[in-house]
């Protein structure tokens, strides 16, 4: 996304940003192998399932961090359209999808995928932000 | 008398949320009890497609006029109180997404319509605005 990181607070950004998808990973399929091999009840359930959300939180706590220390106003108008662009992206998706799943009957999506389709609009809003000002 | 003068870029955000969002509402929730729930109407194919598309564009129309405010707002102060509420309600929401999903994938927790994400945004995105705004009273 910041092919050109250039101040510190950007580096930090992307650092951790790198840092939670590393994170999430060993945590999901962590918590998808001790629900299958434990098989998993009660508190011990909801606290496993807590796991993988946590680098979530944290990556959009440095976001908040990072959008109120950028002095550069361009780059952080840029990134809150990208993420504006990514809660429209996944509000319309999971919304459609949804109601075409009673309409419809199409496949059940679940919503440990919202997460990824964040970031995939997200992702596709960069290019469409930054075209806008070339 | 406490009355506050809010921007030009606010006004235009109420008028806009107002005759825009608001009637997109109604017409939902029209579709939504008076044809699905009170007629059971079942809409296939393209028309389903439609149906969905038009559920959802509160939402789109809502993205729109946020960017458009934070465009027009010249405020930083307030343009900054919306961004932090926007990040609030994202985090909340995907936190609480992905944790659902997981109950509901190891079979722990209900099913949960993916639908209900979009009420889920907005009930913590008015927390949000609510709870910044008393932090900055």
């Amino acid at each position: 996304m910041f092919c050109t990181t250039s101040s510190p607070e950007q580096r930090r950004w992307v650092r951790s940003c790198w840092m939670s998808a590393a994170i999430v990973v060993p945590l999901v399929i962590g918590a998808a192998l001790a629900f299958r091999l434990y098989h998993l009840h009660g508190v011990a359930a909801y606290a496993v399932a807590v796991l993988p959300t946590l680098p979530i939180l944290w990556v959009l706590a440095e976001l908040g961090r990072y959008l109120a220390v950028e002095k550069d106003e361009f780059q952080r108008n840029v990134l809150i359209q990208c993420v504006l662009g990514g809660t429209g992206g996944t509000l319309a998706t999971t919304t459609i999808w949804g109601y075409l799943e009673d309409f419809a009957r199409a496949p059940h999506l679940d919503l440990v995928y919202v997460y990824p389709i964040f970031w995939l609009f997200v992702l596709v809003s960069y290019p469409v932000v930054t075209l806008r000002y070339k | 008398m406490n009355r506050r003068v809010g921007s030009p870029a606010k006004y235009r955000f109420e008028d806009r949320f107002l005759f825009f969002i608001v009637p997109l509402f109604v017409l939902d929730g029209v579709l939504g009890f008076w044809g699905f729930h009170y007629h059971h109407l079942h809409p296939a194919g393209a028309l389903a497609v439609v149906c969905a598309a038009l559920q959802s564009s509160p939402i789109i129309a809502f993205i729109v006029i946020i960017a458009l405010y934070l465009a027009e707002e010249n405020d930083e102060f307030q343009k900054s109180i919306l961004v932090q509420s926007m990040l609030w309600a994202i985090g909340v929401t995907l936190a609480v997404a992905t944790f659902c999903g997981s109950m509901e994938k190891y079979s722990q927790g209900p099913r949960v319509d993916i639908a209900s994400v979009q009420f889920l945004f907005f009930i913590v995105m008015i927390i949000a605005i609510g709870a910044n705004r008393w932090r900055y009273r």
